[in-house]
């Protein structure tokens, strides 16, 4: 809405109108004391901020949803710091300071309330051991909550290994309590995505600093966040409660990106162990091989020794049994030759068709001349008949 | 005859009764004719199967010898 300024005359409303678009270009921060501190009927909480020593004095007012979300209940007394801007309230022309956000001020009080933010959700078991869930084996879709600036997501990005992750990042304040609108809205963002493991990381701070990771809707939206959480919230002492109410707590970035790979890290390893199982088995199984393959060979050779000194025995036995037969049959040739020879020279009718003759008397063979005496009639057997003849003489021959 | 003809195949037989026939010969002191005569055709007949015979083992035994040989 734009008041043209010169020569225009304006309406209290409308001069209220160009107040308030000026002031709330002067967005500042209010160190005071609460004062009188009213709730109205439709949450809004109006009070006043003044010097502790000094006599200013402000009225202020923070909207329901403001107010809540910061977790601070206000009191007369309380020593906050006030972000906002001044506005004039057209109705009765009063000013007030719009407060964003409140935070309390002073070490010792901030201690305090993180002391009894702390205590009590641990009494609620917000914190307990038993409720911290493992990580997924494996995981890959990752959502991770944090400012781009500095060198936080740097550290986390270049410590993650490469393992597939599918990383979703949402930028986010996260300093001072401004940033517990964003963080806030990041982690209902994510609530609806697909992810195995939330990520929260920030680099180190002071208590102050880490403010808004003591923020009880915060944390309570951590500690029931439907899949695991890692928050990476650095700090010196006192630990975030964001991170009390993780499911795991590290220290920095890198350290988060490490837990990420571990399981990752162990498979490969088991991989790697498996792979060299495997080469290992098999080069024992090879060299098993090659011994059966090398006394298979001896053992071939060997047979075949055996085989030829077999086939070379049993050519020698056949050599030996065929000349022995040779040599039989030779034998039995000769007999029969001889055989033939000697019945060829004892047959009787050879001898007779020599010119032969046997004498006999009275069927006697005579052999000698004391065989026969003078007037004996003598048989002679020729080779084709017999003759019959007298003694007339006989001569003996000394 | 008949005994002719059974042992005339036997080489071994013939042989043994060749030898016998030989020795008959070898024994007698009076030739008694018929008989050398006798002796004389079984020894021939005899002599003539067993030439036939061993003719006959010697082809079968060069045949297997020529087996033997390829195989070995």
């Amino acid at each position: 809405m734009e008041f043209p300024v010169e020569n225009k005359i304006f309406s209290v409303s409308e001069f209220i109108a160009l107040l308030n678009i000026g002031l709330k270009k002067s967005v500042v921060k209010i160190l005071g004391e609460v004062g009188q501190v009213q709730f109205g009927p439709t949450g809004h909480v109006y009070f006043t901020l003044k010097d502790e020593n000094n006599q200013g004095l402000i009225n202020c007012i923070i909207w329901k949803s403001k107010y809540l979300l910061y977790g601070i209940k206000l009191q007369e007394g309380m020593k906050i710091m006030a972000s906002g801007h001044p506005e004039v309230y057209a109705p009765n022309g009063r000013l007030s300071f719009i407060s964003d956000t409140i935070e309390l001020a002073g070490e010792g009080t901030l201690k305090k309330q993180y002391d009894e933010l702390k205590k009590k959700l641990t009494t609620e078991g917000l914190f307990a051991p038993e409720k911290k869930r493992p990580l997924p084996e494996y995981p890959q879709k990752i959502g991770v909550i944090t400012s781009k600036q500095g060198a936080v997501l740097a550290d986390f990005l270049n410590n993650i290994g490469k393992f597939g992750f599918k990383i979703q990042m949402i930028d986010s304040r996260v300093e001072g309590q401004e940033a517990v609108s964003d963080l806030l809205a990041s982690v209902k963002t994510f609530r609806k995505k697909d992810i195995d493991v939330l990520v929260i990381i920030r680099g180190g701070g002071s208590l102050e600093s880490l403010m808004p990771f003591n923020n009880e809707l915060l944390v309570r939206e951590v500690a029931t966040f439907p899949v695991p959480v890692i928050a990476g919230i650095g700090h010196d002492k006192d630990t975030p409660l964001v991170a009390m109410a993780a499911d795991f707590s590290e220290s920095t970035p890198t350290a988060c990106a490490n837990l990420l790979n571990e399981s990752w890290e162990k498979l490969l390893l088991f991989l790697e162990r498996c792979e060299r199982n495997v080469i290992v088995r098999y080069e024992a199984i090879l060299v098993k091989y090659l011994a059966i393959e090398n006394k298979l060979k001896v053992a071939f050779e060997g047979f075949k020794n055996a085989l030829s000194n077999t086939k070379n025995s049993l050519k020698g036995y056949l050599d030996s049994s065929l000349a022995g037969f040779k040599s039989l049959l030779s034998t039995i040739d000769q007999n029969l030759a001889a055989v033939e020879k000697a019945v060829f020279l004892n047959n009787p009718e050879r001898q007779l068709r020599l010119g032969y003759s046997i004498a006999s008397i009275n069927g006697k063979i005579i052999r000698e001349t004391k065989d026969a005496d003078v007037g004996d009639i003598i048989d002679l057997k020729v080779s084709d008949g017999k003759i019959t003849s007298e003694v007339k003489n006989i001569h003996p021959v000394k | 005859m008949v005994k002719e003809k059974q042992d005339s195949k036997n080489l071994s037989g013939n042989l043994k009764r060749l030898a016998e026939i030989t020795e008959w010969f070898d024994k007698q002191e009076e030739i008694d004719v018929e008989e050398g005569l006798s002796k004389v055709k079984e020894a021939s007949i005899l002599i003539k199967a067993s030439k036939e015979r061993l003719k006959e083992v010697e082809n079968e035994f060069e045949e297997i010898k020529k087996e033997m040989n390829a195989e070995i």
